[in-house]
């Protein structure tokens, strides 16, 4: 067994589920399996939202470790649910390292839902959302536009490699002046209810309450950047929102 | 119909936003039914008068569904927890809370964001209390059987 290719498959895998949006205990006690499976004890690993660091001792004693930067991180359940099979498998079978990794490749090749499906999901959360939180209809139908041109602009958004903060800005604002618009030509009755359910869509559901468990969990550092990152969304939707409204109330004067 | 309606639409959200988290299948419907049953304990525990105590007995109910659910279907509880708990966010508390900002009102400024930070706690303290136990379930079941 080479220990080399024990930490670089073992990386691998972290990294997959880390950029799937695993949670940092399971990024961490999985590698920490798979170590184990290949009778390595003693491996340590820390991982944060950005990075993973890991340390094998070879049997002579000399440690060998691997960091591994964490750039862009987005939520597909997917991808977590197969790396999650794929590390019990390994700890049950303990295949060879080339097996583990091309399924991580074949894993790594699986299809998300197309671009038109995703706006049409936006649309729809931000439909549930508005009639979920009291709005009628009519707000629902003029929250669909608005989820889905907030998908559109955040797209748009990654594909000039913005960074996420300017990207929700944008996006929120976009979606707010629709929702103040079609209420200001009465498509719409309720503008914060419209804006609520829209906004929704941007509001990374967990990373306001995944802090806390975190932080409460021990994982401090990982705890405090996702504070920071779930700060930053909320003051950037915010500010969007709140530009919109400044504006149109500034225009027509509510 | 009080009851029906709102988690009807809570289902519904939580369905779209699967798709929006790639969940495929079987799990998309059963996470969203996660935030369903989460918002019908929200409003059958409205005698108690509190909604951040709401929020924490309704977040408690998710969390053993999703820990049950990860356990029956053998995935990450990740998924499960991640989707129901969305009609829980406090989407409109954020939103007053800005607005509030903009306008200049302080005092409702100060309210409402404190309000929302006491729900966003609730909810950490929910999932956390029952993953907890499920923890001590599981290491008291291992000493157990090795001993």
């Amino acid at each position: 067994m080479n220990d080399n290719d024990l930490i670089n498959t073992a990386t691998e895998v972290g990294y997959m589920l880390l950029a799937n949006g695993a949670e940092i205990y399971r990024v961490e006690e999985s590698m920490q399996r798979i170590f184990r499976a290949y009778s390595v004890e003693g491996g340590e690993i820390f991982a944060i939202p950005t990075c993973i660091y890991a340390t094998v001792s070879t049997a002579d004693g000399r440690p060998i470790t691997k960091i591994k930067r964490c750039h862009a991180r987005c939520t597909n359940m997917d991808k977590v649910e197969k790396v999650n099979d794929l590390c019990r498998r390994v700890c049950r079978e303990r295949p060879d390292f080339c097996v583990i990794r091309a399924e991580l490749r074949r894993i790594d090749a699986r299809p998300t839902y197309t671009f038109l499906e995703q706006v049409m999901a936006f649309s729809l959360v931000a439909f549930a959302f508005t009639l979920f939180y009291g709005g009628t209809f009519s707000d629902a139908v003029c929250s669909v536009v608005c989820g889905a041109v907030i998908k559109v602009v955040a797209h748009q958004m990654d594909r000039f490699h913005a960074n996420s903060f300017f990207t929700n800005i944008l996006a929120s604002g976009a979606g707010a002046l629709v929702a103040l618009v079609a209420v200001h030509y009465n498509f719409g009755l309720n503008s914060d209810k419209i804006i609520i359910g829209a906004l929704m869509n941007l509001v990374p559901g967990i990373a306001i309450t995944s802090f806390m468990r975190d932080l409460i969990a021990g994982d401090l550092i990982a705890g405090l950047i996702r504070f920071t990152e779930s700060f930053l969304v909320a003051t950037a939707i915010a500010i969007g929102a709140g530009a919109a409204l400044t504006v149109t109330r500034a225009i027509w004067g509510v | 119909m009080r009851y029906l309606l709102p988690c009807v639409y809570a289902f519904a959200a939580c369905a779209a936003f699967s798709i929006a988290f790639n969940m495929r299948g079987k799990s998309l419907v059963f996470a969203s039914l996660g935030g369903a049953i989460g918002w019908l304990a929200y409003l059958l525990c409205a005698p108690v008068q509190n909604d951040i105590l709401q929020f924490f007995f309704a977040t408690m109910a998710i969390s053993v569904y999703s820990e049950i659910m990860a356990r029956v279907r053998r995935e990450p509880v990740t998924g499960y927890l991640l989707v129901a708990l969305l009609p829980m966010v406090p989407g409109g508390g954020i939103y007053y809370t800005m607005e509030y900002c903009i306008v200049g009102n302080t005092e409702m400024f100060l309210e409402t964001g404190l309000h929302t930070l006491g729900i966003a706690g609730a909810l950490a303290m929910g999932i956390l209390l029952v993953s907890s136990l499920v923890r001590l379930w599981h290491i008291i079941r291992m000493t157990r059987k090795n001993a």
